[in-house]
């Protein structure tokens, strides 16, 4: 006879329970469920700094993108690596070209604003 | 176009019902399908390695069957999966004898069966909890009451045809359908009892 793949009784259990979540989504949400979309307001007004590190022997590129209110409150994003140099920047900066993209013109930073401690 | 080595199994399949897998011989095997039982040896070189190759589709299409499970978030999706069941215990009905003789030729075929029928009792207890949930069945007032529902369902679902055939009753999927679905109505809520009527009309006129 064939060899079938095989389940534990309890893993089964368990799948079909998430199984049974997939269809759950009839059910009244709350008001809290968008706070993701409240919390995240503010990426809509960053500006967007390219930032080139070396890790691992390669050239890794990073967005900041950094509120335009507050420059402190940032989130930094790796988006990818290059072994050369040259091409690690002139792809981090066509990135942040498009990253930067805004209807209302590209918003910036002082690099002044962000208070760095060197202690 | 069915190849020779199909043609065998199926007229096997067809052979293990009308006797039982134990009384069907390989003349018999070879005479059905018109070949001679050199050219049967030529593809299975015994009786074990029909039986196991036939069990092989079974346990293929029953596997498909427990998939099934869930597509939809309707009683229509339960529907479904019992119409397969009853294809599937109609088409291969040499089952109900074969698991219960006592010494089987091939006991990895008796462990795999129980495997299959523990995950069909589970599927159908984790059903019923889903319409819970949507509150379309009510919940459990007596701890365990729908354990023993799903088992009798289970029941219902693979002991259903033989029963009908021993008492000469007619086998048709409707009243199998029904049959089983019995089982869950008197636990249906209000809006249980809506969306029944609304997604299996045929079934609630009963």
């Amino acid at each position: 006879m064939a060899q079938r793949f095989q389940m534990d009784e309890n893993m089964y259990h368990h799948l079909l329970g998430r199984l049974n979540e997939l269809h759950q989504t009839d059910k009244r949400g709350l008001l809290k469920d968008f706070d993701f979309f409240h919390n995240d307001l503010w990426l809509a007004d960053t500006a967007v700094v390219e930032e080139l590190t070396r890790h691992k022997g390669e050239w890794q590129v990073n967005l900041v993108f950094a509120y335009t209110v507050n420059p402190m409150r940032f989130i930094r994003r790796q988006i990818t690596s290059y072994s050369c140099p040259r091409k690690a920047t002139l792809f981090s900066s066509l990135m942040r070209r498009l990253a930067a993209k805004d209807q209302r013109g590209t918003q910036e930073i002082r690099i002044s604003s962000i208070f760095v401690c060197k202690n | 176009m069915q190849n020779t080595k199909e043609k065998i199994l199926w007229a096997s399949i067809k052979l293990f019902n009308e006797h039982g897998v134990a009384n069907v011989r390989l003349q018999q095997i070879a005479d059905e399908i018109g070949i001679s039982v050199g050219n049967l040896a030529y593809h299975y070189r015994n009786k074990e390695a029909i039986v196991s190759s036939v069990y092989d589709i079974l346990f293929e299409d029953f596997g498909h069957i427990l998939s099934q499970y869930l597509q939809s978030p309707s009683f229509a999706d339960f529907d479904r999966q019992i119409l397969l069941y009853f294809e599937f215990f109609k088409t291969y009905q040499f089952y109900i004898t074969d698991l219960f003789s006592m010494e089987h030729a091939l006991p990895e075929i008796k462990a795999e069966w129980q495997l299959f029928m523990n995950k069909m009792i589970l599927q159908i207890r984790t059903r019923i909890d889903f319409h819970i949930n949507r509150g379309e069945l009510v919940s459990e007032t007596v701890q365990g009451t729908y354990n023993l529902i799903s088992e009798s369902i289970w029941m219902t679902i693979v002991f259903w045809i033989p029963q009908q055939t021993m008492r000469n009753k007619p086998v048709t999927e409707t009243r199998f359908r029904s049959a089983v679905w019995n089982h869950l109505k008197p636990y249906l809520t209000q809006k249980g009892l809506d969306t029944f009527e609304f997604s299996l009309p045929v079934l609630s006129q009963n």
